[in-house]
């Protein structure tokens, strides 16, 4: 069992990456952008047609390219007077479906894989990839990194002072749109390096997108939206319980977890509630 | 008889409310004043079920209704306008009274969908409901007119008829009179007259002292979230309290 | 007559159907795509109702409809019950789990609600690819047995269009009833709806409910009509192009989603490639947010208003509000 769990935990390494942008965007913008996974998606299709490290650059700069059109169409939104949060997610959401066809038509339907490391690592007994041990180490990277800038930086303090309160950061001189669009962009950044990592181990295809936006939410959402430390921990939880759903039920059962989660933290948590004087959330 | 009894409402460290006791007669009004601050909203709020008394009692006719969402509070005959009226700029004057009405709907989903003769035969009755109130407000030419392209006055009468139409009981009326002219302001008397001769009991808050004391024959006066004054309206102004609170103890 | 009157929606759809009928009648292969574009017109219709009226995006229509496909499929295979029985299982199962989920998340925003839909969807997809001694797997379901009497493309057509004249005319009569007023005020200020008197939960559920029945009814079509079910039958991508069609069409509007569905089956005609119809969808979507919020539909009734000149505001002589 401690095998399944170490492997969860190194899958949820990229889950851990892909929650971050959830829980970047939703709390600067408000609003969820549900092309995530497509922007991990197109990364990882650049990267495959292009060998090595400028393909990874290329996959990188094309996924933060796609969200910078998420962050501009955004922007748009609010010059053309919509307060609404609904509006841009939908628009995301058919971002995301251009995407996919985009790469359908380009690709195809095969999977964008990568060859990886091909041997195990055996620690203490356990079969360990490497790629995961890679995924990890990249993820504590980021995730200490975004700690940093949000706490110890202007920058941070200007993103956190925005996701509090945008009207009075406008009013202290602080470039909310600016921040807002580069928050989709740093999105667009961390959902192609966990599509990019995601190449080198199981590989994804057309029909990833949502799937993946989907885990990251959850991922994003089970100990609280707040922080690059929470997404990080909730990216472990998940991974695990879909090791462990595999190991010890059905393929069936592991690729319903981060659904499931989605639903029982929805359910049970505050997450999103409504005031009962009716605030939108 | 509506009484709400010792009500407390704290938000974290800070305490909005602090014991107040409100009593709503039927067929009578009863004024609330204060200034900006003192717990009035908060106070309607609690009765009205948009909040929970940290502490207290509300009842109507001796049924604890304390608990109740407000939905189920309206349903008992109580209900209440808003300060800053709650509109859809985009729907029309006769659609958001009509909306009002929705408690005075019996037909269930099924036969609204059907279309079957009762649901259609509801329909028209309430609509006939709503158009007689629009005509008893002076609104009756608006019937079709975007609450958007109305004066504040015109949409805060459409937020009191709004009132009119789900309140049988009690009425909770927040500074309705804000805005408006002296003609509406006499059909909004008129109005609020005509709903307590009817029976229902109506709390008043507002700030113009002259609409209270035509109104009110008694008046509670909240200050920082206690009642500092209970009883005639006539005699509010003289209170030093009253006077010391409204205006500074400089001048009394 | 007051009744055709007081139903102008009901009168376009019929006068639609009527015109695609006569049209198709001796053709068998557009027959055939009437059909089907007539079963995705329906569970876009019913994404129209739950997030043009009630203000839930939902995303899992497409999930409605497999459940009730699924459900019809074996009612008929495993039970051996008529097409009827079936059909009142498909609008059922639906339905409750619509109601189940809506009564467990209603207080939540828009957005989350958004999620968990899209989130059951995809998990209604796993367990029926999964769930191999149920639904067959990925094999699927073959030989579902057709209707009776309806038994030939035609017939499925007007069964088809009959269904979806109704549903607009219960549609229609929903939105004209203290109910569907009720809904359009929780859709803009659930506070506000409260203090009508309004069970916000009560009326969002049932709403999500009657959605999700109606999206049923046309899996069950869907089953009887293709007589073979697989996982990739009704999927994620149907509700997307569902709730896509309906938004671009005009999702508060009753008929917006017919015709966004109608135009877009005709516009895919006209695609370079199947691949991208993704691409047609998710593009039109983003400019029809941007530019025409309230669907095609919107655009066609702000410039319709716009040159009309306004009549004089008048009392009504009768009670009409």
């Amino acid at each position: 069992m401690l095998e399944f769990v170490v492997r969860g935990l190194l899958l949820g390494s990229v889950l851990g990456i892909l929650a971050l942008p959830m829980g970047l965007l939703f709390t600067t913008v408000r609003t969820i952008d549900f092309a995530v996974g497509a922007y991990a998606l197109l990364a990882a299709a650049v990267a495959a047609a292009v060998p090595g490290l400028p393909g990874l650059a290329a996959g990188l700069l094309c996924a933060v390219g796609a969200a910078g059109v998420m962050g501009s169409l955004y922007l748009l939104l609010r010059r053309f007077g919509c307060e609404d949060a609904i509006v841009p997610a939908l628009m995301s959401f058919g971002l995301a479906v251009a995407i996919a066809s985009l790469v359908l038509l380009i690709w195809g339907t095969q999977p964008f894989l990568r060859e990886g490391f091909s041997t195990f690592l055996s620690i203490a007994g356990l079969r360990i990839s490497p790629q995961g041990l890679v995924d990890l180490a990249i993820e504590l990277g980021i995730v200490a990194t975004l700690q940093a800038v949000l706490h110890r930086t202007d920058l941070g303090r200007m993103m956190r002072a925005t996701a509090a309160n945008p009207a009075g950061a406008a009013l202290a001189a602080i470039p909310v749109e600016a921040l807002q669009f580069a928050t989709f962009a740093a999105g667009g950044l961390l959902a192609g390096v966990a599509g990019l990592l995601i190449m080198y181990s199981s590989g994804l295809d057309f029909t990833a997108p949502l799937g993946l936006t989907l885990s990251g939410f959850g991922a994003s959402i089970i100990f609280g939206i707040g922080s690059p430390l929470r997404a990080m921990l909730g990216g472990f939880a998940m991974g695990t319980a879909e090791a462990l759903g595999a190991g010890y039920s059905s393929g069936m059962v592991a690729g319903m977890v981060p659904f499931a989660f989605v639903l029982i933290v929805l359910a049970t948590t505050r997450f999103g509630e409504h005031g009962l004087a009716g605030d939108r959330l | 008889m509506l009484v709400a009894q010792g009500i407390r409402k704290r938000f974290g460290g800070v305490l909005a409310l602090d014991g107040v006791d409100v009593a709503i007669q039927p067929g009578q009004v009863s004024g609330l004043i204060g200034r900006n601050g003192s717990g009035k909203s908060t106070l309607f709020n609690c009765i009205s079920g948009f909040l929970k008394p940290s502490a207290g009692q509300v009842r109507v006719d001796g049924r604890d209704i304390s608990a109740y969402p407000p939905e189920r509070i309206v349903a008992c005959g109580v209900a209440r306008t808003f300060q800053t009226p709650r509109v859809e700029p985009r729907a029309t004057v006769g659609d958001a009274i009509l909306c009002g009405f929705y408690t005075k709907g019996r037909s269930n989903w099924l036969s609204a969908l059907a279309g079957l003769p009762r649901a259609v035969r509801e329909e028209r009755r309430l609509r006939e409901a709503a158009f007689l109130l629009l005509e008893r407000l002076g609104l009756a030419e608006f019937a079709h007119v975007e609450i958007g392209k109305l004066s504040m006055g015109r949409v805060r009468l459409v937020e009191v008829g709004r009132c009119l139409a789900a309140g049988s009981r009690f009425l909770l009326l927040d500074e309705p009179a804000a805005g408006l002219t002296r003609e509406e302001q006499s059909v909004l008397a008129e109005q609020i007259r005509r709903v307590a001769a009817d029976g229902a009991g109506v709390l008043l808050v507002e700030h113009n002292f002259d609409l209270i004391r035509a109104l009110c024959r008694d008046v509670t006066v909240l200050d920082e979230g206690r009642v500092l004054y209970a009883g005639a309206s006539a005699e509010v102004a003289r209170d030093p309290r009253v006077v010391a609170a409204y205006l500074g103890t400089a001048a009394a | 007559m007051t009744l055709l009157r007081a139903h102008p929606n009901t009168l376009v759809a019929v006068a639609l159907c009527a015109c695609v009928i006569l049209a198709v009648r001796s053709d068998p292969a557009w027959t055939d795509t009437a059909v089907l574009t007539g079963i995705d017109t329906l569970i876009a219709l019913s994404a129209g109702l739950s997030f043009g009226q009630a203000g839930i995006l939902s995303m899992a229509q497409g999930a409605f409809a497999a459940l009730g496909a699924y459900a019809a499929a074996l009612a008929a295979i495993r039970l051996g019950l008529p097409g009827a029985a079936g059909l009142a299982l498909a609008l059922a199962v639906p339905a409750a789990i619509g109601y189940a989920l809506a009564r467990a998340l209603i207080r939540l925003s828009p957005l989350a609600t958004a999620l968990a839909t899209l989130a059951l969807g995809s998990l209604v997809d796993i367990v029926l690819r999964g769930w191999e001694s149920l639904t067959g797997g990925y094999i699927g379901l073959a030989g579902i047995p057709g209707l009776g009497l309806i038994n030939t493309p035609l017939g499925y057509l007007l069964l088809v269009c009959a269904m979806l004249c109704i549903s607009v005319f219960g549609y229609e009569n929903l939105m004209h009833s203290r109910h569907g007023r009720a809904l359009n005020v929780i859709r803009h200020d659930r506070a506000r709806a409260r203090a009508d008197g309004v069970d916000v939960n009560a009326v969002l559920s049932t709403a999500l409910a009657l959605s999700a029945a109606m999206a049923g009814s046309a899996g069950w079509v869907y089953a009887h009509y293709i007589s073979y079910l697989g996982p990739d039958s009704l999927t994620t991508n149907t509700s997307i192009a569902a709730l896509l069609t309906a938004v671009i069409g005009g999702a508060g509007y009753i008929l917006g989603p017919v015709f966004g569905t109608v135009l877009f089956e005709a516009l895919q005609r006209f695609l370079p490639a199947q691949e991208a119809q993704g691409l047609f969808y998710g593009g039109a979507l983003v400019v029809i947010l941007l530019v025409a919020r309230q669907g095609l539909l919107g655009l066609a009734a702000t410039s319709w208003r716009g040159r009309r000149r306004l009549r004089p505001v008048q009392a009504p002589a009768s009670a009409a509000v």
